[in-house]
Order: structure tokens, then sequence, then C-alpha cells
């Protein structure tokens, strides 16, 4: 395959994952307002458009033309900078997610931006660096709401990553591969083929351990706005806010996509007689659930004291998420032999 | 059995249930600027300056308002009526708004019923002397918002069935007693006391 087609392919493929995503995250704001509206009893956003369905454009709109405003005690660099280092990591991590069945396109194999054989390990690694541009944001603004909160953010993803990079063991165990898209094939032909049913205990910690890097209710520690105003991004304005914001729902359609991928067969219908219908709406339905389930937690419990959640993070979950390794290897291994 | 509910997580479970029952449950919010409350007849809001069904001021200039008002925003300027001696009205009637409790006590010191409350609770504008209401801006409201004046003074107990002639019985209006001015110039009376008044009318 010449290069030309080869970059073309990407580029196209770039374009429209990435507009998939933006506009996903766009209208997962969206539907959070109006989910959590509707578990508290109200109707949401019904101004912008029919039931404020362009809502999302207006907060868009109205985030980019307002002033950027730098404290004066910031350093301006690190500040310019941290938001795009927590977003781009994000974005980044759908470059290897499958969202469909190989399909030949210009010459070339779509399906997948790139499929790295070691996709996971890709994904994770970038996940880290977003973690720096939270902290990072948070040292640069001088302000001690947004310390503590780049602090606290600090500390909780470094401990919950190990927990999720924990129970996605279990997973390569089984699937023998860190290729997303060989761990979705080998949970082919049917939903009792998901890695759910062999990995339940995997999934919960995966789904608790989440919800916790995204920062997300109940574990929302960085951004505890009762407590820290808004956390790391208390002193960031208009355009910069938007990014991080950006950053925080990018990150949770990305830890959804990789649990349907990782849990839930990625884009294989749960059913043979439901082959018929494309592969990626089957990933975007299993997402939204998952984004759905985000929500729903988030409308049904308080926030956890820091304390708390390093506790459970240390002592339940990780122990937990190791005792599933072993018992994962050593029914691997019985199996095999 | 208290570790196998833990580790399930029963009443966090519980819990979601819970929330989601409620995301299919009617909402009860109001959509406000659209949609708006019913506002009982008793609501104290703005208030205003009622007239009667033939367009005469209802106020005599009494200033019994200005008395109760325990916040001390009412000023009555009190004239007599050109024309018709003795017979007495607000020349000026200034409501400061923005020192108003909304507590209703000039609508019950009020002798003849000429003020009473409308349902209008918004208020807000974009200048605070728009809040000074005057005797135009005061009669204005009772005009535009007259069925829920009388409303008002029906649910607290104020018309005795003699306040509007078409629902009750009779116009409740002010009787001045009547005065012999006998013949000559009408006296100048502004800012005299009765006696002074009386002492002035034996001189003529």
């Amino acid at each position: 395959m010449e290069l030309g087609t080869t970059v073309l392919l990407a580029v196209i493929q770039i374009a429209v994952v990435m507009g998939v995503v933006l506009l996903s995250v766009a209208y997962m704001t969206y539907a959070e307002r109006k989910v959590l509206s509707f578990m508290q009893d109200r109707l949401g956003p019904m101004e912008v458009g029919p039931w404020g369905l362009l809502q999302p454009i207006a907060d868009g709109l109205k985030l980019f033309m307002k002033e950027d405003i730098i404290p004066s005690g910031a350093n301006k660099i690190i500040f310019a900078v941290a938001p795009i280092i927590c977003l781009i990591p994000a974005l980044i991590g759908f470059a290897v997610v499958p969202y469909s069945e190989g399909f030949s396109l210009l010459g070339g194999t779509g399906g997948t931006i790139t499929d790295l054989n070691v996709g996971l390990l890709y994904i994770f690694a970038f996940a880290s660096v977003g973690a720096y541009g939270v902290i990072l944001g948070g040292w640069a603004s001088n302000s001690k709401y947004a310390l503590l909160g780049g602090l606290r953010s600090g500390a909780q993803v470094i401990s919950y990553e190990l927990v999720i990079g924990l129970s996605i063991v279990g997973v390569l165990l089984l699937s023998e591969s860190l290729s997303l898209r060989a761990i979705t094939e080998h949970q082919d032909g049917g939903f009792w083929h998901w890695n759910l049913w062999v990995q339940p205990v995997a999934f919960v910690t995966y789904v608790i351990a989440a919800v916790a890097e995204t920062n997300r209710l109940p574990f929302d520690m960085p951004e505890a706005e009762s407590e820290l105003v808004a956390g790391f991004f208390t002193e960031y304005s208009g355009m910069r806010f938007a990014f991080f914001f950006l950053a925080e729902y990018a990150n949770m359609i990305l830890v959804s996509c990789l649990a349907s991928v990782l849990f839930l067969g990625g884009y294989e219908a749960p059913a043979e007689f439901l082959n018929f219908v494309p592969g990626f709406v089957w990933l975007a339905l299993k997402t939204w659930a998952l984004l759905f389930f985000f929500i729903w937690i988030r409308g049904t419990f308080p926030r956890v004291r820091f304390d708390q959640l390093m506790k459970f993070g240390w002592k339940v979950l990780i122990p937990v998420a190791l005792v599933n390794i072993l018992v994962t290897a050593v029914g691997v291994y019985i199996v095999n032999n | 059995m208290g570790l196998i509910r833990s580790i399930f997580m029963t009443e966090l479970l519980m819990g979601m249930k819970l929330v989601f029952k409620q995301m299919f449950k009617p909402y009860c919010t109001l959509q406000y600027p659209h949609v708006r409350h019913d506002i009982p007849d008793g609501y104290r809001g703005l208030m205003s300056l009622l007239r009667y069904e033939d367009g005469s001021e209802r106020c005599v200039g009494c200033s019994l308002c200005e008395a109760a008002c325990p916040s001390n925003c009412i000023k009555v300027v009190s004239d007599e009526v050109p024309g018709q001696p003795l017979v007495r009205y607000a020349r000026e009637y200034y409501l400061d708004i923005t020192r108003c409790v909304f507590c209703g006590f000039c609508t019950e010191a009020c002798p003849v019923d000429a003020l009473a409350m409308t349902k209008v609770y918004e208020a807000s504008v974009f200048d605070r002397r728009d809040l000074m209401f005057d005797k135009r801006k005061l009669y204005e409201l009772g005009e535009q918002h007259l069925a829920d004046g009388k409303a008002y003074l029906i649910a607290h107990n104020m018309d005795d069935g003699t306040l509007f002639p078409k629902e009750g019985l009779g116009d409740n209006r002010y009787s001045f007693p009547p005065v012999d001015l006998g013949e000559g110039e009408r006296p100048v009376t502004v800012g005299l006391t009765r006696e002074a008044l009386e002492m002035e009318l034996s001189k003529q």
C-alpha cells in the first residue's frame, strides 16, 4: 500500500473518530444534566432548542467567547499548557479502540485508527500523562484550592490506576494479547462469551476504579466543590476551562469504551442473529450504557471522604484485584494443561 | 451475613434501584417564565391605588397608611380637591418599594379601601429609581390589576359587602361633612388645622 493512501486512510478515520468523540462529549454533558434532572424530578435544560437539545452548543460558544484570565501569581507557561496536557491524552487513547470489524477502505483496512499490539499499555501510558495536566494545572494556578485539588488528584489517580491495571490483567491472561482488537475477537459469538462472565470481580473493580480515575462522583475529590471550589481548575476560565471539561468527559468515554471492549465484547453483537447491525452501533450502545451507569452512580451516592477513598483503594480494591489475578492465573493454567 | 451483604454491595444496589425508579416519576418543577404558579388571592405583591367605578380616586389623603407603615416608605401629600372645598385627596403619593416590607398594614389602615395589593411579584428593574412609585404609577398598577386588588380586599376581609357596587351593595364612598361656605371666595385652606379653618370661615 502506498504511503499516501495510508496517510489518507488514517486522516479520514481520525477525523471521523474525533468528530464522533467530541460530539459524544458535548452530548454527554447534555445527557448528564438531563438524566440527573430526571432522577431529581426536574426537567433540566429546556430553553435552547427543542428539549434543550442545542444546550451543549450554546455552552460551548459561551465558553469559547469568555475572557481567558491568567492569575497574576500563576506560572504562565505551565498554566497555559496544563489543559492541553490534560486533553490530548484523553483523546489520543481512542486511536487504538476498535470501533468495528475490519473492513476494506481505500485499499487498506479500517475499523481502528491503528491496531497496536500493545494498545492497552499505550492507553494506560497516556492516561498517566493526563494526571500531569491536572497536577501541573493545580500547581501553576498559585491558588490553595487548585493546589490541594491537584495534590488530591495526583494521589487518587496513581492509586486507582494501579487498580485499573491490576483488574485488566485477568482479561489479558484470558485473551493472551494486549491488542484491543484481539481482545474483542476473543469474545466473539454471543454475549455468553463476554469476559464479564469469566471476570466479574475484575469488571466490578475496573468500573469502581474507572469512576475514581475520571474524578467522578462519588470519588470526585480533586474537584470537591463544597471544599475546594472547583479543585484543580478553580482559576481557569473560558477556553482552558473548556479543555479541562472536555478532557474529563473524553476520559469518561474512553474508560467506558475500554470497559466495553475488555468486558462486554466491544463491537461484537450480543447474539449471532444480531450480526447485521454494524459493529460501531454495538460499541456505542455498550459505551453509552456504561456512561449512563456513571451518571446513575453520580445521582445516587454522596462523596466519600478522602481517607475513605484511599483506604478503599489500597485496602480493598487492590487486594481483591490481586486475588483475582491469582485465581485467574491458576484457572487458565489448569484449563490449558 | 453482613460480610456477604457488603461484598455484594446490596445496600448500594438498593439505593441505585430507588434512584432508577425515581427517574420515571413526573417532574415537580415549574418551567417558570413559561408556566407560573397560581397566586392565591391573599398574596401581598406590589401596592396599587384603586379608583371608584366612575373613575374618581378613592384616596382621600388621610395619611393613615403613612402612619401605619412600619418601614416609613409611604409619603402622602394631602390637598383639597380643586373647586370642592374640604373634599380632600392625595395630591402626591409616594411609595418606596425598595423599603416596603409587603406587610399590608397600609391596606388595613385605609378607611376607603383605596389601597390594595396586587399579585405582581416580578419587581426587578434596571434602574432603582423606577422602584420609587409615585401616584401615577400606583394608579396605573391599580387599573392593570383591578381584579387582583378586589380579590385581595375580599380575601383579607376588608370588603364589608359595600365595596364594589356591582358585586355588593354600595359604593362605600367616604362622605365628607357638609360645610356651609356662605357666599364669597373659596378660602385658602392648605396647611390649616380645622380650628384655624373654622376661624377663617367664621371671619367671612
